[in-house]
């Protein structure tokens, strides 16, 4: 079973980290939103290897809850 | 007294109308973006529709509370639960010692706003408990909450079980388009004609570079009257620049192209041109809105604007309550 990892903030994708087969740890930041001229960092909350990422660096207008990142 | 475990984006303690008569010392009034909302919440709960509340951005915070008391919440859907179990917006709620609120994301709407029984009792800033956290004044000791803060609230008994009216709750929208009101001026005529229909026509989208300083703008390009064009040097090289001079809360600075509406913590002056104002009332819908969203200006004049804050100043009052 994948682990989703989702938007925490409306917001737009300031930089994507990751690509699919990369192994991540707990705590790796996966990819960071820029909202309010601040950065938001989203870590992974599982170790494992990236299987699939759904949204491109500069995406602008996402909102919260948005499919990003799939861990296996 | 409540008990910061998470922070959220940036929550802070607003009041409203804020830090009032010290624009021309360079301070701006702060207070809650969306004062619709915001007054509302505080009535529900039995407070003085301006009583210090927080004011939740994108991404709410998880408090504790230390004692029985009557919290609501307003604005934006952060999917808000006490102790596990949802908490419905636009309602006064009882909460007793020991239980957690958590608040998520924004969904519908943006910011959120939460009033307490007897309202936040930071200690006052120029007549203000607003937070200015550029100045590092106002709210928990001039910034926005931080995990550990214990924010004090002042006494109050509150009434649980009231209900804000359908018909007063702002209209939030849902499908990324805002309708938002303009006056002109003070600076519509350094702007061609072609340029001010053009700047009333188009689609305006809200950039994520936006703050409670500005509120950035991407659309077409701006075309400038011979006044801005043939002028003094002194004013400066770019068409936008003018000799420097007070801003209007609300206008829509033109920073050489890129149009920025200079919002409750802007700044009072520099040395660019403001071709149009959003008046007080349309800022909730600023408040509520996300980047990428956009914006088509609608032109009003000044005495439909004040008449507009006089009827959402009606609304946020005991009336709107069941």
């Amino acid at each position: 079973m994948a682990t989703e990892v989702r938007t925490q903030t409306a917001g737009n994708m300031w930089k994507v980290l990751v690509k699919p087969g990369d192994a991540v740890r707990t705590g790796d930041t996966l990819f960071i939103m820029e909202v309010m001229k601040m950065e938001v960092a989203h870590e992974a909350p599982v170790d494992g290897t990236v299987t699939a990422v759904h949204v491109a660096e500069g995406a602008e207008g996402l909102d919260a809850e948005d499919l990003v990142v799939e861990i296996r | 007294m409540l008990e910061v475990l998470k922070p959220g984006l940036e929550t802070s303690v607003q009041d409203y109308p804020g830090r009032i008569g010290f624009w021309n010392q360079g301070f701006p009034p702060s207070g809650p973006m969306d004062s619709w909302s915001f007054r509302l919440a505080n009535v529900l709960v039995g407070n003085q529709p301006g009583d210090a509340g927080l004011e939740c951005q994108y991404m709410g915070p998880t408090l504790k509370f230390n004692r029985n008391t009557v919290i609501a919440l307003t604005g934006a859907d952060m999917a808000a639960k006490l102790d596990g179990k949802p908490v419905p917006l636009w309602q006064s709620v009882a909460v007793s010692a020991g239980q957690v609120l958590e608040m998520g994301p924004a969904r519908a709407g943006t910011r959120c706003y939460i009033a307490i029984a007897g309202g936040i009792a930071t200690d006052p800033w120029l007549g203000s408990r607003s937070t200015f956290h550029q100045a590092g004044v106002g709210g928990m000791n001039g910034s926005a909450l931080k995990a550990g803060h214990i924010v004090p609230v002042a006494a109050g008994t509150g009434m649980a079980g009231r209900t804000v009216k359908q018909s007063a709750r702002p209209p939030i929208r849902t499908d990324k388009r805002w309708d938002i009101e303009v006056c002109a001026g003070p600076n519509d005529d350094w702007i061609d004609e072609e340029g001010q229909l053009r700047f009333l026509s188009a689609d305006w989208k809200l950039s994520s570079k936006s703050n409670r300083t500005g509120f950035r703008l991407d659309g077409p390009q701006w075309t400038f009257a011979p006044k801005a064009t043939n002028k003094p040097p002194e004013h400066g090289s770019l068409p936008s620049n003018i000799i420097d001079h007070g801003y209007p809360l609300g206008a829509i600075n033109l920073a050489g192209q890129t149009p920025i509406i200079l919002v409750n913590d802007g700044p009072s002056m520099g040395g660019f041109i403001n071709p149009y104002t959003v008046p007080s009332a349309a800022f909730w819908k600023l408040g509520q809105s996300k980047p990428g969203e956009i914006y088509n200006f609608k032109q009003i004049s000044v005495s439909e604007a004040q008449a507009m804050a006089r009827a959402m100043k009606a609304t946020c009052s005991e009336s709107s309550i069941i």
